[in-house]
């Protein structure tokens, strides 16, 4: 099914979930091909705090480098469907998303009752 | 059953409306102005009102917390100043929150101040890990409830009717203006707190609400922030009936508590105490979790109360990070009600860059549908956006002006 989907107001900057409805990020940027003249196709979805530092000149240099500077390249055929949020077609792990909250939870659940 | 449970809920809405920014403000400005200011917190609560409604209302319809809005509709750059001088706003808010109840702690057992701040820390820690959120919510809204013993005292220190009904009107009639000023913007900010709003769609959005759940969402909003409105004029009567004309300032919570006392004794003192303890308590949890709500909306972060906290990492990391950063604030010794005031006006300065999201994808057909804002809903949202704009832009030069409310 086709629909007109306007990329700044209803893609970017929106929330990322995964295929168990886990969040998982934002849509930070999109990667577009096409030159001047020819089609232009959105190719994937770019998230991560590496993204930051060229939406914001300072603050988001410094929220980047807080967060690590990495940044993730979701293909646009992992994308399962744009409503409300992006709902992509794979888990989080597979595709590299969400491994801060990864990374943290063994330190988490160290906590008695961190898992109830 | 059902109404049984919405009453419940509106209970725990009356106990959880007033924090100390309104306990703060109520009675000073009742203290300083007597009744004159009554009409301005109708002002503030109808914006509340408004306010919270469109919130529940885009929670509901779209699964959109607000800083999920605000990401979306002022982009990384304005966003993240939006996101950053909310997190500084909570933070003052939390501290003094925290630091409210172990003053009224400390007038309940006369132990020493930075213990009662530690347990009180560690008290809230531990009903945060342990007790479930419906529970957190009931216990610290029918406590709240205790604060009603405001309204009793409000009607024992008879005061003349007439003022109070003359202070509903809407009038400016006063030899300070700018104090005048200055109180009118405290009040409208202490009413329309901003974490309030945070706090209440994220829960929304936890509790997946949808389009059936709108009906709930009004009545909450309507019947919930307007009665707690109701306690907020008692705090007004109290102050102008007992303080005004004698020259106290209570920038003490333990003259605040007079308000209860002089009128209604030992039984009065407690329950305002009590009353405290438990309205300020569940604030301090509210701006808590509003604080890693918005962090983790914004950066689209795994966030939730009702996921275990090992279910995101992170939200649980910021909100106990946080904690931390409020309890070593308090116990720098900062005087909670002054950085009441410093809170709440510099939470009125940000309130527009959420709002206007909000007011946004409300409009937003492609999310919201037939429940798009409609003709009241916008007549009234855009009256208030031009409110919260004066407001935010006054905010600062009255404290200024007014060296904090002092002259």
């Amino acid at each position: 099914m086709s629909r007109t989907i306007d990329l700044g107001l209803l893609l970017v900057d929106h929330q990322l979930l995964d295929s168990e409805n886990r969040r998982c990020g934002n849509v930070d940027d999109l990667e577009l091909e096409g030159g001047p003249g020819e089609r232009l196709e959105v190719v994937a979805i770019v998230s991560g705090p590496g993204v930051w530092r060229r939406r914001a000149p300072l603050i988001g240099r410094l929220a980047s480098w807080i967060g690590g500077g990495g940044t993730v390249r979701v293909p646009w055929e992992e994308v399962d469907q744009v409503a409300a949020h992006v709902k992509l077609r794979k888990r989080a792990e597979t595709l590299g998303l969400g491994r801060g909250d990864d990374r943290l939870r063994p330190l988490i659940e160290k906590i008695p009752g961190a898992d109830r | 059953m059902k109404i049984f449970q919405v009453a419940l809920g509106i209970l725990a809405a009356i106990g959880g409306f007033v924090d100390i920014g309104d306990l703060v403000f109520n009675v000073s400005a009742g203290a300083t102005f007597g009744y004159e200011l009554l009409w301005v917190v109708v002002i503030g609560v109808v914006g509340i009102i408004v306010y919270s409604e469109m919130c529940g209302r885009v929670a509901a319809v779209s699964g959109k917390a607000v800083f999920d809005a605000v990401r979306e509709r002022l982009g990384f750059r304005t966003g993240l100043i939006a996101l950053i001088s909310a997190q500084v706003v909570n933070l003052m808010t939390l501290t003094a929150e925290v630091g409210g109840v172990a003053i009224c702690l400390q007038l309940l057992s006369g132990l020493p101040y930075r213990w009662l701040i530690l347990i009180a820390g560690i008290a809230l820690a531990l009903v945060v890990w342990i007790t479930s959120f419906d529970w957190i919510e009931r216990i610290f809204g029918y406590g709240g409830l205790c604060l009603l013993v405001f309204a009793v005292a409000a009607v024992k220190l008879h005061p003349g009717w007439g003022a109070v009904a003359h202070g509903f009107v809407p009038h400016v009639d006063t030899g300070s203006p700018l104090l005048y000023a200055y109180f009118a913007v405290g009040l409208l900010g202490a009413a329309m707190t901003p974490y309030e709003v945070y706090f209440y769609s994220s829960g929304a959005v936890e509790e997946q609400w949808g389009p059936k759940d709108l009906g709930l969402n009004k009545v909450n909003a309507l019947i919930g922030y307007g009665l707690g409105g109701f306690l907020s004029f008692a705090l007004m009567i109290v102050g102008g009936a007992l303080f005004l004309g004698k020259g106290i300032e209570p920038e003490f919570l333990g003259s605040i508590t007079l308000g209860a006392e002089v009128p209604l004794g030992q039984v009065g003192l407690l329950l305002a105490l009590v009353g405290i303890v438990f309205a300020v308590g569940g604030a301090a949890i509210d701006t808590l979790f509003s604080g890693a709500y918005n962090l983790a909306q914004f950066l689209g972060w795994e966030w939730g109360r009702y996921r275990s906290p090992s279910g995101a990492p992170r939200f649980t990391l910021t909100w106990i990070v946080l904690l931390l950063l409020g309890l070593g604030a308090v116990m720098t010794g900062v005087d909670p009600v002054q950085l009441t005031e410093y809170a709440v006006i510099f939470s009125a300065v940000a309130l527009p860059l959420t709002y206007i999201p909000i007011l946004l994808v409300a409009n937003d057909h492609a999310y919201m549908r037939e429940y798009t804002n409609g003709r009241l809903a916008n007549a009234l949202g855009v009256l208030y956006l031009v409110v919260i704009v004066i407001i935010s832009l006054t905010a600062v030069p009255l404290m200024i002006l007014t060296n904090v409310g002092q002259n």
